[in-house]
């Protein structure tokens, strides 16, 4: 007994979870202080949530290139790890620097909202730096309630209860499919470490044929594709972003969607190598449906957040690309993909929150007709946010494309990448369209109840610094992330 | 592989078989007479008051839900203070967290107002 | 040559800044944009026409610079000048100069018009000095984005969907030239162990003739669409008929223009192989193109797009030059080119006075113009001229170069040629006719040139007659540039 003590102490290395203890014990802390602020108030938790945000990043970049092992090789926060965790702080931070000013105009400032979103992020954290199954388990659990809550937050708007309730029943369904693939691994590998798992097969290379494998690692793979929204898991997509608080969506479709791909890419390049040929083949069907299925229904939306709802599912099948290049280039892209993508996304999502009116009914393409002349600055940065999505240079959007084909074409999937780049060609119609709207017609109101938040024009303005800097000069994040590869 | 799994299917096959079975046998072989008071529900004596859909407070669901968390707690603390002495002061400080991070929700919850019932 | 002051970026760049200081001007005072965009625009011509005249007539690179810029890629920012990128940055900075005082009375948002319009000079001019594949790319496509909104903002009815064909168009192809670069340089990597971007290292790819026909192919997406050679051209008469009056020069002068410079610059010294065993289709498609928009042009009544229309026609002759593949064909080419720039560019400018005093551009209409406004008309009778390729006036000379050139290799080719200029003989004769002379329209502006319109005609009428008669100066700057790239060719 007193040996599995002293083990159990010697397993436990804080560091490991450092950045993820921080977030929890300051969402916790800040539970408290929300519930005993007056109700209303909610400057002041917005600011400590940034606050321990940042410490939380700093550690993070501290423990850039040491490796901590923790909990008996269940943690590993790793370059990898710190990379992603870093894009999920950055998401969080941008939305929560959105959120206080839309909280008050939506008419429901509570507090709890930001120690929520802390929350989620921590999840997302040990989600990315999980090396066991049942980390990585707990991780988007934690993730997931918290956002089944943040998405259906606005508890007296409809569309909003729709939204949570619609990503709870099937979060909860694919949940299932998780981990009930999760324990088929377990039962034939008999251990859920994914190093573990992926030394048995080594040792009994035969386990890739055996049925409770394959079936084990496709049911866990959905679990994950529903996460990222990758067609055909993507049918919550719509409602869910739609319906949700604009600055969740943002969040979502950055943070939690690139903690999901970090665990895919963990879990697939390390237990499922042993399939990897017939894996290829499933990322590939599935990065090319969900990149034509995104912007295809995409060019008939008529709704801007639902527009963006799609464009996001057609932007994780660019990312999808590099999972079947398999390779580092491959991993490093999506990597820097999700950074860029998190900036572009939450550039625009932020636009549209200075848009909105209460209730945002008037976000759709007519709602922005002719923004370009009555808020100059606010269309030239949703153009460059729009120009980034399309994919052209001197953005960001362009650099991210091109590591994510490039490894395509290095890996030899020519066509995945004629595919993706015609992909991108059909997505410019509907990104041009919501600039004519803004541009090419007379504007029909004057848009008077534009307010310039300053918290809100702050997310803007670090968005477009990071779109136009990833874009410019990518070189030292590129590298960043290719030291964090796989 | 499978067949170590092949007792518990058998064991799934017969308990389905068994709880299906007597429901059919039972229809199948039993003697039926219907008369008013068995046809009335529950057999009781006592005739259905209201609509069976009835709402229930918001109040119920909060202390269920409160309870669950304690609830759970208790199986925790329980094989805790079996092994109180072998654990020592790791376990203690691993059960003071524990019991720390339950508080802050205990707090939460009360402030919010969930454990006052008007 | 070795000057340690990066000539090339400050040219590069001043644009930019100069765009950046509109924008802000913009949002308070009117005018305030359009002098700074003149002054910008005159001191990118300036410089340029310093670099011109530094040129001694060598194959080299005058100026070069070169900095690392994304390492893990082996991308850089490499610049360089010679005769070739000289003479079409001067001509681009030449009209850019033009199009600022076309667009003087600019009055919708001027301070982002002429951010845009300098935009697109830079972006032109990167094109133009660009020898990194990514960099090339960079600017190619930031050409589309200012052009794209000039249309689309300032254009006329139907702006939107010219202005989304445009951007579609040319975006397609050169999501395919995209394609291109990252394949060739994967292969590059691969054989050689380096990777990067650089021209002349690309050059030295190993390629089987199937994989240099598709490169090839992918990289002339990008550059045919842009030229426009038929049959990819129906993107060209909308946005000129649809877009600004600056925006028509620009179009005319800078973005055509890159088209063929990728062309001689990129695709066929990369795959010269490729480009030998096309070369019969690109002359076959520059023929028919040279007539069927000669044909469609002959049919309008819109005289911008007689004058779009005329404008394919005259590519298709510069193209059927290239395709001759000698040095005095592309001489010629590369000479009507910049001439052909230079008249459009006028009749463009002229077309938009028309526009201003009539208020139509339709040749029912129009006429009589001679009587009213006799100087603005000499104007347009002179470009006219030039246009259909009078002796002694610019397009001429060009165009005698290129049919030497291709008699010397394909006589058959030259002769159908002929019959092209007889062609354009037609149309533009009607549209002299339909305008200035027959029945009278009664235009609302009686007003001929003021002093401003003098300011922009007069130097595009020298330089017509200049080139016409003496375009010496820049064969010279040419000649060794265009022997060098013939050679990367490895053919006679």
């Amino acid at each position: 007994m007193e040996n599995l003590v002293q083990e159990a102490i010697q397993n436990v290395n804080l560091h490991a979870v450092m950045p993820s203890l921080i977030l929890s014990v300051a969402g916790m802390a800040l539970l408290l202080v929300a519930v005993f602020s007056p109700r209303g108030k909610t400057a002041h938790i917005a600011w400590l949530s940034i606050a321990s945000l940042i410490v939380a990043g700093i550690v993070t970049i501290m423990g850039w290139n040491d490796t901590q092992y923790g909990f008996a090789g269940s943690v590993q926060l790793d370059n990898f790890a710190a990379f992603f965790s870093m894009i999920c702080i950055i998401a969080a931070g941008l939305a929560i620097l959105m959120s206080d000013e839309y909280l008050k105009r939506e008419n429901f400032p509570v507090g709890e909202y930001y120690p929520l979103i802390l929350i989620t992020t921590a999840g997302a954290m040990w989600m990315v730096s999980g090396t066991d199954l049942i980390t990585i388990f707990l991780g988007l659990e934690v993730l997931s309630v918290s956002l089944y809550i943040l998405a259906g937050f606005f508890r007296d708007q409809v569309r909003c209860n729709e939204a949570g309730l619609k990503y709870f029943f099937l979060g909860a369904f694919s949940t299932g499919f998780l981990l009930y693939g999760m324990a088929l691994l377990y039962g034939v590998s008999g251990t859920t470490k994914v190093y573990d798992i992926a030394a048995y097969i080594q040792a009994n290379p035969d386990t890739t044929t055996n049925v409770m494998f394959v079936a084990g690692g496709l049911l866990m793979l959905t679990g994950f594709f529903f996460k990222i929204a990758a067609a055909p898991f993507h049918m919550w997509t719509p409602d869910v972003y739609q319906g949700a608080p604009t600055p969740i969506t943002a969040f979502m479709s950055a943070g939690p969607k690139a903690a999901a791909f970090a665990a895919l890419i963990r879990v697939t390049f390390i237990c499922l190598e042993g399939m990897q040929d017939h894996l290829t083949t499933v990322f590939w069907v599935l990065a090319v449906l969900t990149m034509t299925v995104g912007n295809l229904i995409a060019l008939n939306q008529k709704d801007l957040k639902r527009m963006l709802a799609y464009s996001s599912i057609a932007h994780a099948g660019y990312a999808m690309v590099g999972l079947v290049a398999w390779n580092e280039i491959g991993s490093a892209g999506i990597l820097f993909y999700m950074l860029v993508y998190t900036f572009m996304n939450m550039g625009a999502f932020a636009i549209l929150i200075l848009i909105g009116r209460s209730g945002e009914e008037n976000l759709t393409l007519d709602g922005v007709t002719g923004l370009g002349y009555k808020k100059p600055m606010l269309g030239i940065a949703f153009s460059i946010f729009l120009f980034a999505l399309m994919g052209l240079p001197p953005t960001a959007g362009f650099t991210g494309k091109f590591y994510i084909f490039a490894g395509a074409i290095n890996s030899g999937y020519i066509w995945l990448a004629v595919l993706g780049v015609l992909n991108s060609a059909v997505s410019l119609y509907y990104y041009l369209r919501i600039m004519i709207f803004m541009y090419f017609k007379e504007p029909q109101e004057d848009y008077a109840w534009v307010k310039i938040y300053p918290a809100t024009a702050v997310s803007i303005v670090i968005s477009v610094i990071g779109v136009l800097y990833l874009g410019i000069v990518p070189g030292s994040i590129m590298q960043l992330a290719r030291m964090a590869g796989f | 592989m499978l067949d170590l799994y092949l007792p518990i299917i058998v064991v799934i096959g017969i308990a389905f078989a068994f709880a299906i079975g007597s429901v059919v046998f039972s229809r199948l072989v039993g003697v039926k007479r219907y008369s008013e008071l068995k046809m009335s529900p529950y057999e009781c004596g006592v005739p259905p008051i209201g609509n069976a859909n009835e709402r229930f407070s918001v109040k119920f669901y909060l202390v269920a839900v409160a309870f669950i968390v304690f609830d759970v707690e208790v199986a925790f603390l329980y094989p805790w203070a079996i092994m109180f002495k072998q654990l020592g002061w790791y376990g203690a400080i691993t059960m003071g967290i524990f019991i720390f991070v339950l508080v802050i929700g205990f707090i939460y919850d009360w402030k919010k107002g969930a454990l006052e019932w008007e | 040559m070795a000057i340690d002051f990066p000539l090339l970026s400050l040219l590069l760049f001043m644009p930019l800044a100069g765009a950046l200081v509109c924008l802000v001007l913009g949002m308070g005072n009117s005018t305030a944009p359009r002098w700074v965009a003149l002054l910008t625009a005159a001191g990118v011509f300036v410089v340029s026409l310093l670099l011109c005249l530094l040129q001694t007539p060598t194959a080299g690179w005058l100026f070069y610079e070169d900095y690392r810029w994304i390492e893990q890629f082996g991308v850089r920012y490499t610049l360089g000048l010679d005769g070739l990128s000289s003479v079409l940055i001067l001509l681009t900075a030449f009209l850019q100069l033009l199009a600022v005082l076309v667009s003087w009375r600019q009055e919708r948002a001027p301070g982002v018009f002429f951010a845009l319009l300098l935009v697109l000079e830079m972006a032109a001019i990167g094109v133009l000095l660009a020898l990194d594949l990514i960099l090339f790319y960079l600017f190619w496509e930031l050409m589309l984005i200012p052009m794209f909104f000039l249309i689309g903002v300032w254009g006329y009815q139907r702006r939107f969907q010219a202005a989304v064909k445009f951007f579609l168009y040319t975006l397609i192809g050169s999501l395919c030239l995209l394609l291109a670069v990252i394949s060739l340089y994967l292969l590059h990597g691969d054989q050689t162990g380096t990777y990067t971007f650089a021209l002349e290292a690309l050059k030295q790819t190993e390629l089987s003739t199937t994989q240099e026909l598709i490169f090839f192919f992918c990289f002339m997406a990008a550059f045919v669409v842009k030229v426009p050679l038929f049959p990819f051209h129906s993107w060209l008469p909308d946005a000129h008929a649809e877009g600004p009056a600056a925006g028509s020069v620009d179009l005319a002068g800078l973005l055509l223009k890159t088209g063929v410079y990728g062309m001689i610059r990129f695709a066929f010294p990369l795959f010269p192989v490729a480009a030998q065993k096309t070369l019969p289709v690109l002359a076959g498609l520059a023929l028919v193109g040279l007539f069927y928009a000669a044909w469609v042009a002959y049919q309008q009544v819109d005289i911008k797009r007689i004058v779009a229309f005329s404008s394919i026609s005259h590519m298709g002759f510069v193209i059927l030059g290239l395709a001759a593949w000698n040095q005095t064909a592309w001489e010629g080419s590369l000479l009507l080119m910049v001439n052909h720039a230079i008249t459009t560019a006028g009749l463009f400018v002229v077309v938009a006075m028309i526009e201003q005093r009539t208020g139509s551009r339709s040749l029912d209409q129009l006429g009589g113009l001679w009587k009213s406004h006799p100087n603005m008309s000499a104007f347009f009778l002179l470009f006219c001229m030039a246009s259909l390729g009078l002796p002694g006036l610019a397009n001429f000379a060009g165009e005698i170069l290129i049919l030497i050139g291709v008699f010397t290799v394909k006589p058959l080719w030259a002769v159908i040629a002929v019959g092209g200029i007889l062609f354009s003989a037609t149309y533009t004769l009607r549209l002299v006719q339909g305008t200035l002379w027959g029945n009278n329209c009664e235009p609302h502006d009686k007003q001929d040139l003021h002093s401003r319109e003098w300011l922009v005609l007069i130097p595009l009428a020298v330089l017509v007659v200049a080139l016409g008669c003496y375009p010496q100066p820049v064969l010279d700057l040419l000649r060794e540039p265009l022997s060098a790239l013939l050679l990367v060719g490895g053919m006679p």
